[in-house]
Formats: C-alpha cells, sequence, structure tokens
C-alpha cells in the first residue's frame, strides 16, 4: 500500500516494538510459573529460572485443586461448544435457505440481542437459576451458553455461499431436510464450524461473571474463577498463580495455534470475535 | 396425426403434473415443519435466555427486588432517584467512561497505525498478525494476573524497568490517579490484536489501482492515507468502535483482579458499573436496584452506538 522506504522501516520498528510488547509479559509470566519463590523475590529478578522447578505446578494442581476446576472448565466451555454448533448451524441454515413469514423481523430480534452483553440481563438469569435450585450446577454454568447470536448470523453466512443447487439436486433424489443438513450443509460448512466452535469454546472458557455469580461451593469453580479468587487471598505467591494463569492459557493457545487459519479466515469474512 | 399423438400424450403430462404439484405441495409441507421443528425450540430458548431476561431487567428496575424477601413492592422510579445519589455509582459510571474513552481512543488508534503500517511489509504480516493476537486469545482472568505481577510495588519489572531511567517506585495498582491507566494498558494490550487483524481485512480491500492513480497525480503519502485509503475504511472504522465501547464499557474481570479485595489484597478500589451491578445485584441482592444500574448500563451502551451510527454517517 505505501511503499517508501520512510514507511517501511517505520512499520519494522513499531511492529517489531509491539510485538515485544503483546508477547513479553507471556514470556515472564512463564518463566515465573518455574521459578523458585526466593528466586522470584530476587532484586534485580533473573530473566529465565536457575533451577527450574514444577514445584509451583504441583502446589496449584493438587493442594489448590485446579484439576478439578480444569475439569469443570472443560465439561462447560465443551458443553457450550456442542450447544452452539448445533443450534448455530441449524439456526443459520434455516435462516439462510428458506423462506417463511416473519423471517426478517426474528433475525431482526435475534441480531439485536447480539449487541446486549451477559452483565446487563445477568440478574434475571440468576433468579431463574435460583428459583429452579439449581446453583452450583453444571447445568446452570452452561444455561446461558447453550445459544450465541453471532453464531447465528455467523453460520448464516457461511451457509449463504452454499449453491441452492446443491441442496435442491438432493431434494429432488428424495432426501430430508434434516439429511440435507446434516450430510451436506454441515459438511460443506466445516471451516466456518470449526471457527465457530474454537470462539465458543474458549468464550465459555474465559467467561469470569457467569460462574462468580452463580457458583458458592469450591468443587464447582472455573479455572478463571479459581485462579482470580486464589490471587485475591490477603497473600498472593505469584509462583503458583503464575503456574495456574500458565494452565488457563495454554489450552487456548494450543486450539489458536491448531486451527489458525479457520479462526484468521473467520474474523476475515464476518468479524468473528477472538 | 399430431391432434392423435396430443389426445395419446395429453393425458398423462396433465397426471404428470398433477403428481408434481402434489409432491411439490408434500415438499413445501415438509419445508415448513422442518422449519417449525428446527427453529422453533432454537428461538424458544433466544425468548427464554436473551429476550425475557432482558425484559425483565428493565421491569425489575422500577421494583424493591430482593430475592430472599416475598415482598417485593413497586416503587416507580426510586430506584433511579437513589443511583444519582449513590456516590459509588456515580464514580463507577465516570470511572467506566474514562476507563473506555481512553482505552477505545488508544486501542483504536494504535491498531489502524499498525494495520497500515503492516500493508508496506506484508509478507511479514501475517506472523506479526500472529504475535499480535496471542493476547486476544488470552482470557481477561490469566492476563489481569499476568501483569498485576508486572505491576508489583515491590518485585514488579515495570517499575524495576522504569528504575533504569531514573523514575522513582510507583504503586500502579496502588495510586487512585495510576489504576485508571494501568488498566487502560491491560486492555490495550489484550484488545490490540483483534482490531489489528480486523483493519487489516478492510485495508486488503483498497483497490490498489486507486492508490496508484492518486500517486501518479502526485499525492504524497499522507494524502493517500488520509483522502483514499481512510474514507473507504468508513464502515469497518465504525465497527470496531461499535465493538470496543460494547467490550470496555462491560468491563469487570480486570478490575476485579487487579483491585483491591475483601481479604485486604493491597490495592485502590476502583469501581466500574459492572462491579456496582456484581455488588449490589449479587452480594448485597438489591436486585431491583441492580437493575436499575443494568438499564443505566444498557442506556450509556445503546446511546453511545448511537451517537457512533450518527458520526460516521455517510455526508
Amino acid at each position: 500500500m505505501f511503499r517508501e522506504k520512510g514507511v517501511r522501516i517505520a512499520a519494522w520498528v513499531v511492529c517489531s516494538v509491539l510485538a515485544c510488547f503483546a508477547v513479553a509479559p507471556f514470556v515472564w509470566v512463564i518463566a515465573t510459573a518455574f521459578k523458585t519463590p526466593a528466586e522470584i523475590n530476587l532484586q534485580p529478578p533473573d530473566f529465565l529460572p536457575a533451577q527450574p522447578t514444577l514445584e509451583n505446578f504441583h502446589r496449584i494442581l493438587h493442594d489448590e485443586h485446579f484439576l478439578r476446576y480444569i475439569g469443570n472448565s472443560l465439561v462447560i466451555a465443551l458443553g457450550s461448544m456442542v450447544s452452539i454448533l448445533f443450534t448455530s448451524s441449524l439456526a443459520g441454515f434455516v435462516f439462510a435457505k428458506y423462506r417463511f413469514p416473519l423471517r426478517g423481523l426474528l433475525f431482526l430480534v435475534i441480531l439485536a440481542t447480539a449487541i446486549i452483553p451477559l452483565e446487563a440481563y445477568m440478574i434475571p438469569l440468576y433468579i431463574m437459576v435460583f428459583k429452579a435450585r439449581m446453583l452450583n450446577s453444571y447445568a446452570a454454568l452452561i444455561f446461558p451458553m447453550v445459544i450465541m447470536t453471532f453464531g447465528v448470523f455467523f453460520m448464516r453466512q457461511v451457509i449463504m455461499g452454499i449453491p441452492d443447487e446443491l441442496l435442491e439436486a438432493a431434494r429432488i433424489d428424495g432426501a430430508s431436510e434434516f439429511w440435507i443438513y446434516s450430510r451436506i450443509v454441515l459438511h460443506l460448512a466445516k471451516s466456518g464450524m470449526m471457527a465457530l466452535g474454537v470462539f465458543a469454546f474458549s468464550e465459555a472458557w474465559a467467561n469470569f461473571i457467569w460462574p462468580l455469580v452463580i457458583v458458592s461451593s469450591k468443587d464447582m469453580y472455573t479455572t478463571e474463577l479459581g485462579l482470580a479468587v486464589y490471587q485475591r487471598q490477603f497473600f498472593t505467591e505469584y509462583g503458583p498463580v503464575s503456574a495456574g494463569a500458565v494452565i488457563s492459557i495454554v489450552p487456548m493457545l494450543l486450539v489458536f495455534a491448531l486451527l489458525r487459519r479457520h479462526i484468521m479466515q473467520g474474523i476475515a469474512t464476518t468479524g468473528l470475535k477472538g | 396425426m399430431s391432434i392423435a399423438s396430443g389426445q395419446v400424450l395429453s393425458p398423462p403430462t396433465s397426471a404428470r403434473r398433477g403428481r408434481l404439484a402434489t409432491s411439490l405441495a408434500r415438499l413445501r409441507r415438509q419445508h415448513i415443519l422442518f422449519v417449525l421443528a428446527t427453529l422453533g425450540p432454537i428461538l424458544l430458548l433466544f425468548g427464554v435466555i436473551r429476550v425475557y431476561p432482558i425484559l425483565e431487567t428493565i421491569r425489575l428496575s422500577f421494583y424493591n427486588y430482593h430475592i430472599t424477601q416475598l415482598r417485593r413492592p413497586f416503587i416507580g422510579l426510586e430506584n433511579y432517584a437513589r443511583l444519582l445519589d449513590d456516590d459509588s455509582f456515580l464514580t463507577a459510571l465516570l470511572n467506566t467512561a474514562q476507563f473506555s474513552a481512553l482505552s477505545v481512543v488508544i486501542t483504536l488508534t494504535l491498531a489502524l497505525a499498525v494495520a497500515i503500517l503492516l500493508r508496506s511489509i506484508e509478507r511479514a504480516a501475517p506472523g506479526f498478525e500472529l504475535l499480535f493476537y496471542i493476547p486476544v486469545v488470552t482470557p481477561w482472568v490469566p492476563a489481569a494476573v499476568i501483569w498485576k505481577w508486572i505491576y508489583d510495588p515491590m518485585y514488579g519489572v515495570l517499575n524495576l524497568g522504569l528504575s533504569l531511567f531514573g523514575v522513582p517506585r510507583l504503586g500502579w495498582l496502588q495510586e487512585p490517579n495510576l489504576i485508571v491507566y494501568a488498566i487502560v494498558l491491560v486492555s490495550v494490550w489484550k484488545l490490540l490484536g483483534y482490531f489489528v487483524v480486523i483493519y487489516g481485512v478492510g485495508l486488503r480491500g483498497v483497490p490498489e489501482e486507486l492508490l496508484e492513480a492518486a500517486e501518479l497525480d502526485g499525492a504524497t503519502a499522507w494524502q493517500r492515507l488520509v483522502h483514499v485509503v481512510l474514507p473507504l475504511m468508513r464502515p469497518i472504522i465504525l465497527f470496531s468502535v461499535v465493538i470496543c465501547t460494547i467490550v470496555c464499557f462491560n468491563v469487570f474481570a480486570p478490575v476485579y483482579v487487579l483491585t483491591a479485595s475483601a481479604q485486604g489484597a493491597p490495592a485502590y478500589d476502583f469501581k466500574v458499573l459492572v462491579g456496582e451491578i456484581y455488588q449490589n445485584g449479587f452480594v448485597f441482592y438489591h436486585m431491583g436496584y441492580a437493575g436499575a444500574e443494568c438499564v443505566v448500563l444498557l442506556l450509556c451502551v445503546l446511546s453511545l452506538i448511537a451517537v457512533q451510527l450518527l458520526a460516521f454517517r455517510e455526508r
């Protein structure tokens, strides 16, 4: 776009500095997670741990029950992801490929709820869960995350790209609508499904305020909640806390690294949030 | 002959047409059944999990609603009147506005600059975008935990780094005046990559011929940027401003992690809107009052979006 030499040099300098700014905190927290308490409080600090230790991970996983929290987070994130993938693709398919009365209006209502964040309507949701005596349950933790407004919009965009002739041909061969959805549409929308799946999983994994209000017993804590509560204790030990942060980030990074092409494509086509 | 063949052929044709019509009607009925069977439950879920709670929040805000008390009298606008006298709410509102303004402006300006610069080093761009995206996939809680350790007044690397330049130790999370910048820095770090990628998508859509034409006409890089690139980027900038505003106005997790706690982690108690909602609704269970705060949050976000839409309107 701008090939002037000055711009190119400025680009390299600015982007390199910002890349350091983006990555340095990770390097620092990973280094801290492997340090002994004595080394963490060293002034000035060593950059890399002199005697790397797994003590911090052991403490956070066993003494602080993070294994249990990770399990809870996985159950919630996977449950939410599967449900969102199913509902979003189905609703997206129907909105993309069928004509029916009120279609535009219904889609608009769904879309309008997209800009309203969970924080603004979580009180009635909490009251519903409270009245159903479901506090501290997986069902309550997953419940607001079984659908995703953005997911419906996203899958509709993806499925609109599938040619009608394909679906028509299947229909002439006598395929049922559900067969068309499960065998043709899902197959052709695979890349979009992956991007949405990653997004739904990480949204549910990263969600903090809903577990905070719904959960009071420690055995239902999620990784995020456990980490936030643990680091708020009167004396914060940065070793185990750093190990906890690393544990909470690594699954996201792994998923992102594996599927980055799908994700970047999803962002490029519809502004999929990260 | 032709008449005869016509007589012979016509009955089956019409019969076939009739059969086709009935099968088409059956197909259409199947479609309608399919649409009803699939969309019905999903719309019901949307109704129960999205539409009803949003409306119910507005209703609650007119009641004195405490979850364990059975008497829940209608009190009209009293919750809203009380909000005006509530110092911690007003502080939270101001803090949230200040944080959002700083965070949105810095994040989006920086992201736009970076995205534009990346277009001049096209080959390295995907690699840089990937690095910038790492904080985006990091959840807020561990992100804030990392920064809390960096901000630590005694052992944090930020103070250590600044001391090399002769800056005295600062309590980033303890000083009432500094904490907002500390949280802004975390949010810029976390959000930047997403908008770099979004802007990158928009910039790749700017037709190269336009830029070349402007260059032939003797336009400098700056003139091409202001008169060619930015006008074309208007929709994407608007989208980014809206998304970023929503995210920033709902800031909570990093504030929860980085500020003071009841258990006495030493930091300044920086109040934000969602924090107040959490406090009133889920710690004190004054859900009507918290509902009024939710409505204010909603109105703030919606009116900001309306203003942004107007400001970015095509002239």
